[in-house]
């Protein structure tokens, strides 16, 4: 059993004593008070598992609560007992959605730590994969804020050119999605031949296709517009003080891409705009999404006109033991700043491994959001920052 | 109301948030590395470093907070971003089992859910955090910070009281 005084604490501190009873005003002119309804974990139109502890009053929320860890699997302990090079393909287990860019991440970091060189040809594949996982990961998240809309239609053309993306991953990778591909000094293996000319055909095909099927399909569409215009506003500061990056911060008109504001790997080197909206409304979270999914097609052609020639993985010992220190990587994921802080202690196993998640820190704002919303609006703002689980539960 | 980011030369901005620091708080030990700007301070004087970075220097986004279990001592990182390719490190060191530190949440609200999992993972308790309660582990009956050096992986775990 529990101390007496530690069971008083954890009431206190698990919030019971705020909301509904903290707040006695909160009762309507003919002194209702107001119901409290949880919303998942296995809500069918959730975005993975994740609990919300609503307080409604009549059809509006008027507090919101999220609560994480169905999906915890304490991945920066598991990081601790393994070699360095073994994170890997645990990191791909984070974003289920972004595997890439996590790799990425955690890659960097280490290389900070080692200060190793790597080839130019593997920096170009990593941008080229990163780009095409954005893809995969945006044209998506497109579809799944039109399924919580009750549009079914979208989630099939958004399907379709995700499993063709894989198609390709799995061409170059050996996996569809869990890849391990992005190793500490370089990447696993060199492109197949055939497989430049192929992402280049299809990035031509959707290129084509895309006005048609993701944009003129759903941006005038009278129901979209209705449901998603003015729904989750935000002001800019607001969305910085919530931590926000990625997508909804853009879409607040802030301009701030990671990509372009601590420049990694070859980016420098490459053109493309960032992309921002004014709204700060769902509607123009997807207006920003789009535009960047065009620009991602834009980076993966200037990827495979400069690919160089030459080796894919630098010179590393067999076995890593980086010198004491910290080694910090940053990359901008779908769904915004994934950053990874690895702690050495000299030996050959991280001592301490930090992600900091775009999901986790994004979904800050439900909290800040969703109370004066209508409980039907609680989708489309899941859509806004459409977090991922393996991302906000690690 | 649209928000004002920094601008200028990269360099000259981090003199200036050096020497913002080192003026109001006489951090003599703080350093220019690269586009990192590196900060050590005693625990109690977190809060007045960050109000610095935030009120006066302008310094917007709080990136993420680091806990490492050094056994004996815990150390706290802070990553600051001012979202024009300058980051601030700020550094402090807990000496003790039993970790306390003022929280950063007036000043960096995003802070609110970093200070709670680190209160999770290590049972580092923010003092005046506006709602410290755990993110991913159970909320009672589970008495253990898994990110402990202390805490083996191997070892199963009982919820005290619990059947």
């Amino acid at each position: 059993m529990l101390k007496d005084e530690k069971r008083v604490e954890s009431i206190t501190l698990s919030g019971r004593e705020s909301g509904r009873l903290a707040n006695p005003d909160i009762r309507d002119e003919f002194g209702l008070e107001t119901l409290d309804m949880n919303m998942g974990p296995q809500h069918p139109a959730m975005h993975g598992l994740l609990r919300l502890i609503l307080e409604l009053d009549g059809e509006t929320v008027v507090r919101c609560d999220p609560v994480m860890g169905y999906l915890h699997r304490c991945q920066e302990k598991i990081a601790e007992n393994r070699m360095y090079p073994a994170v890997i393909p645990l990191t791909d287990r984070l974003d289920y959605f972004a595997n890439m860019h996590n790799e990425h991440g955690y890659v960097l970091a280490v290389e900070d730590l080692l200060d190793v060189e790597i080839p130019p040809r593997a920096e170009y594949i990593r941008v080229l994969m990163c780009e095409l996982m954005r893809l995969a990961s945006h044209i998506p998240s497109l579809g799944f804020l039109m399924l919580e809309l009750g549009a079914f239609t979208p989630i099939l053309y958004c399907f379709r050119e995700r499993e063709r993306i894989q198609t390709i991953f799995e061409a170059v990778t050996g996996a569809r999605m869990m890849f391990h591909y992005i190793r500490i000094g370089g990447v696993k293996a060199d492109l197949p031949p055939d497989i430049p000319q192929k992402i280049w055909d299809y990035i031509e095909g959707l290129e084509q296709r895309f006005q048609s099927d993701f944009v003129d399909l759903i941006q005038g569409n009278e129901i979209f517009i209705s449901r998603t215009r003015g729904v989750g506003t935000m002001s800019q500061e607001k969305a910085l003080e919530m931590g926000l990056t990625g997508p909804p911060l853009r879409c607040t008109g802030v301009d701030f891409d990671i990509r372009r504001d601590y420049p990694y790997s070859i980016y420098p080197e490459l053109e493309f705009d960032v992309i921002t909206d004014q709204a700060g409304d769902v509607e123009a979270s997807y207006r920003v999404r789009i535009a960047e999914a065009l620009q991602s097609i834009r980076l993966i052609k200037q990827c495979l006109e400069k690919m160089p020639e030459g080796e894919v993985m630098g010179d590393l010992g067999r076995r890593l033991r980086p010198a004491e220190g910290d080694g910090f990587g940053r990359v901008e994921s779908p769904r915004g700043e994934f950053s990874v802080h690895v702690v050495s202690d000299g030996s050959d196993t991280p001592y301490r491994v930090h992600y900091r998640d775009p999901s986790f820190c994004n979904m800050q704002l439900l909290q800040e959001v969703i109370p004066g919303h209508y409980l039907p609006d609680i989708m489309p703002i899941m859509g806004l920052i459409d977090p991922v689980s393996g991302g906000w539960d690690k | 109301m649209a928000v004002t980011l920094p601008e200028g030369d990269l360099q000259t901005r981090l003199e200036s948030y050096l020497d913002g620091f080192k003026n109001r708080h006489g951090l003599e030990e703080s350093v220019v590395e690269g586009n990192v700007v590196r900060v050590a301070v005693e625990p109690g004087f977190v809060p007045a470093v960050l109000a610095t970075a935030r009120e006066a220097l302008g310094i917007m986004h709080l990136a993420f907070i680091t806990v490492v279990d050094r056994m004996g001592s815990f150390e706290v990182h802070y990553e600051l971003l001012d979202l024009r390719g300058g980051i601030v490190r700020v550094k402090t060191t807990i000496q003790g089992e039993e970790p306390v530190i003022d929280t950063v949440t007036n000043i960096y609200p995003t802070a609110n859910w970093h200070e709670r999992e680190a209160y999770d993972m290590f049972g580092v308790a923010f003092k005046g955090h506006p709602d410290l309660r755990r993110t991913y582990m159970w909320q009672d009956h589970f008495d253990h910070h898994p990110l402990l050096k202390s805490f083996e992986i191997s070892t199963r775990r009982t919820f005290e009281g619990l059947r």
